[in-house]
């Protein structure tokens, strides 16, 4: 009896304790330092002799199966034969899954952690930053970075967001429109937001877009290319300024607003993400789906979300195209291997397996192609090009179309201000 | 002095399951009071502030002002769902506790099945069954009764929760009728042999036999049903709408949210829905020993 009682005094003792640890925390918000022995990139030798034997967990968006079967084969064959590396992708729900793995990780100074490689962007790359958990200074140092135009605004910023080497690319997007060329011809396609909204009040019901709000970011730039439009101007939005936004979203919310009784269920509600898009465009509920890839609607036939008739299609301007990105946390514990697969994912024969749709991933290239010199790869990139088939968007029409993101502290003002105005319905 | 031993022994032989559970319970309450308060180690701020509660009751912020309505939305959901969910379990456990062979066990393996599937998955179902491009719609347009899928009326994901809370009722009836069940055979059939001896009809039975033999046990099992269904986030997330949303979609998306400073208001949404929970189950216990006294 009585030892039992002491353990319970302990216990008692070690609750208190740990509460009160919890419960007042004024941790300073120092990064972890980069662990000793970081790697050189000076030496990339020594880099892929230390990545040798690795590990490397890889944490992305594993939503699609094509593009989880895409990365085993495109790059996991390569890591192991070619460099001994062990690819193990972790697929998430979302990205700010990783990167709440990343930040709890910090909280309980974890280092290592468990997070070697991130697939990323715009506010998750962000954030982040801001809890200042990235490797810094590294990706314009890697041997295929030459290949990378850094001197592109769209390239060097992610959402606004300067990327200062915290950030390797891997692939671009290029938002787009789908529709069924068995039901519409070509001629009849709206190629504005002006159009688009004559164009729904001709067809009520028929048309619909993915409500903007974080993990839905292509609702969002569907909204922004709005807004780029009613402007008249994309590039003012490239720098974050209050009074221009004040200026313009009285007309992006009246805009919207008109559109909304035009909608599919007359704007009450509104799919969640790409793929409840996808499925009421499959099932004919809606005339018109999205998607950011350069094949197209090409990947989404070959997995079977569309029709086989289904082609993509631009507006005439203001069609956001963006870069998605690698990034390493400073407490990677296999830092080595995940500076390997970035280096390796800018080899010019992989990028030009990543933009065919019948691999799978159907994302455009992060390299210049121009800047590639060896023969052999050049071909490797034409034959690709030639090869994206009738379900892309021709490749003059996305470049004529394309502009950047605005910048990141857009994002948040479009995605409240349509919940207030628009959903919730405030009006003006 | 042996009770008050036995009393004793009794917290003592408790006291290593009470010390895990208040300890995983208890530090993250703490913890999460701690984040409510702006304490967030991540970005480094230390200065506790109420800034999330007064935002949230004042209805200002992008939280804020969604606040109110996800609250009422949240009660409606709950509220309707634990009181259909009750009565069609008293409907259904008089039905079956009142025939004269217990229920057999194909009824029970039924009631049971349903508690094996996730509330995911029947949400997910549900979904595929219901929605304006769902099965039921298909099989309608096909036969000819709608002339387009699209005509189907809207049973999931609309504005006034109904998805959500024929959700609720189809996963909690089942479970409250096991719950009463329970009761009604260790105890039902000599009270009822003996109200019939006696000369009550079919209706006496019920109300004078059945309801006070399962009411306690259904009113423990609605508290947990309204504490599940007013904290609970994936079903109003897959069959619910933009707006209105209920709380712990508010909550879970304000946590989510890559502005980090938005995880106080999800903090601070989150023991709201606790305190909520905690105050409307208290309401109800109150009221039913109101209503004993008063029987007796």
């Amino acid at each position: 009896m009585r030892d039992r009682l002491i353990s319970l005094g302990t216990l008692a003792g070690l609750i208190a304790a740990l509460l009160a640890g919890c419960g007042s925390q004024p941790v300073a918000p120092t990064a972890p330092p980069v662990a000793a022995g970081a790697p050189n990139l000076d030496d990339w030798e020594s880099i892929v002799a230390a990545a040798r034997g690795q590990t490397l967990n890889w944490y992305m968006w594993g939503g699609s199966e094509s593009i989880n079967r895409f990365v085993d084969v495109f790059y996991g064959t390569p890591l192991a034969e070619r460099y001994g590396i062990t690819l193990n992708r972790v697929p998430v729900a979302d990205t700010v899954d990783a990167v709440n793995q990343v930040l709890s990780e910090k909280e309980a100074g974890a280092n290592p952690g468990s997070v070697d490689i991130i697939w990323i962007n715009g506010e998750n790359f962000l954030s982040l930053k801001q809890a200042d958990m990235l490797l810094p200074d590294w990706s314009r140092r890697l041997p295929n970075a030459r290949l990378v135009d850094w001197d592109n605004p769209a390239l060097a910023f992610d959402f606004g967001e300067p990327v200062e080497g915290y950030e390797s690319p891997w692939s671009s997007a290029q938002f787009q429109l789908i529709y069924d060329s068995a039901d519409m011809g070509e001629d009849e396609l709206p190629r504005s937001y002006a159009r688009l909204l004559e164009w729904a009040k001709a067809n009520p019901g028929r048309f619909t877009y993915i409500a903007p709000g974080p993990g839905a970011f292509q609702g969002t730039r569907f909204v922004k290319g709005a807004l780029f439009e009613l402007s008249g101007d994309a590039a003012q939005w490239v720098t974050h300024d209050q009074a221009t936004w004040e200026r313009w979203s009285p007309a992006l919310w009246a805009y919207l607003t008109a559109l909304k009784p035009y909608l599919w269920r007359g704007g009450e509600t509104y799919p969640n993400n790409e793929s409840e898009l996808h499925s009421l465009f499959a099932n004919g509920e809606v005339d018109f789906s999205i998607t950011q890839a350069i094949a197209g609607a090409g990947p989404l036939i070959a997995e079977g979300l569309v029709p086989a008739t289904a082609r993509a299609f631009v507006f005439d301007d203001f069609m956001i195209g963006d870069v998605n990105y690698l990034a390493i946390p400073r407490n990677a514990p296999n830092k080595a291997a995940a500076l390997v697969l970035a280096n390796l994912i800018l080899e010019p024969e992989l990028q030009a397996a990543q933009i065919l749709p019948e691999n799978g991933f159907g994302l455009g290239y992060a390299i210049d192609v121009t800047r590639v010199t060896d023969p052999a790869q050049l071909a490797a990139l034409e034959a690709a090009q030639s090869q994206l088939g009738v379900a892309a968007t021709p490749a003059a029409d996305l470049a004529n179309a394309l502009v950047g993101d605005a910048a990141g502290a857009y994002q948040r003002l479009v995605e409240e201000g349509w919940r207030e105005h628009v959903l919730i319905g405030t009006g003006q | 002095m042996t009770r008050a031993r036995q009393t004793f022994g009794a917290w003592l032989a408790l006291a290593p399951a009470l010390a895990v559970v208040g300890l995983m319970v208890g530090a993250s309450l703490a913890y999460g009071v701690a984040q409510s308060l702006g304490l967030l180690a991540i970005i480094g701020t230390d200065q506790p502030s109420l800034a999330a509660y007064r935002d949230l009751l004042g209805g200002t912020g992008p939280a804020g002002r969604e606040f109110w309505p996800a609250l009422g939305f949240s009660l409606w959901i709950s509220l309707a769902s634990t009181g259909l969910s009750a009565l069609g379990a008293l409907l259904v456990a008089a039905v079956l506790g009142s025939r004269r062979r217990p229920a057999d066990g194909a009824t029970l393996l039924m009631l049971n099945l349903n508690l094996a599937f996730p509330h995911l998955v029947w949400a997910v179902a549900l979904g595929l069954l219901l929605a304006q491009s769902g099965l039921l719609a298909r099989f309608a347009a096909a036969l000819g009764l709608i002339s387009a899928p699209a005509e189907f009326p809207v049973l999931v994901r609309d504005r006034d929760g109904l998805g959500i809370i024929l959700h609720y009722v189809s996963k909690e009836v089942p479970f409250l009728v096991l719950l009463a069940l329970a009761v009604l055979r260790t105890q039902g059939a000599e009270y009822d042999l003996v109200a019939e001896n006696l000369g009550a009809d079919g209706w006496q039975r019920v109300r004078y036999v059945t309801l006070p033999l399962v009411l306690p046990a259904l009113a423990a099992g609605s508290a947990l049903v309204f504490a599940f269904s007013f904290g609970a986030y994936e079903v109003p997330a897959l069959l619910g709408v933009r707006y209105p949303r209920t709380l712990a979609v508010l909550a879970l998306e304000a946590f989510a949210n890559p502005d980090l400073r938005q995880r106080a208001t999800g903090m601070a949404i989150g023991l709201v829905i606790g305190l909520v929970t905690l105050a409307v189950v208290g309401l109800g216990r109150a009221w039913q020993r109101l209503g004993v006294h008063h029987d007796a």
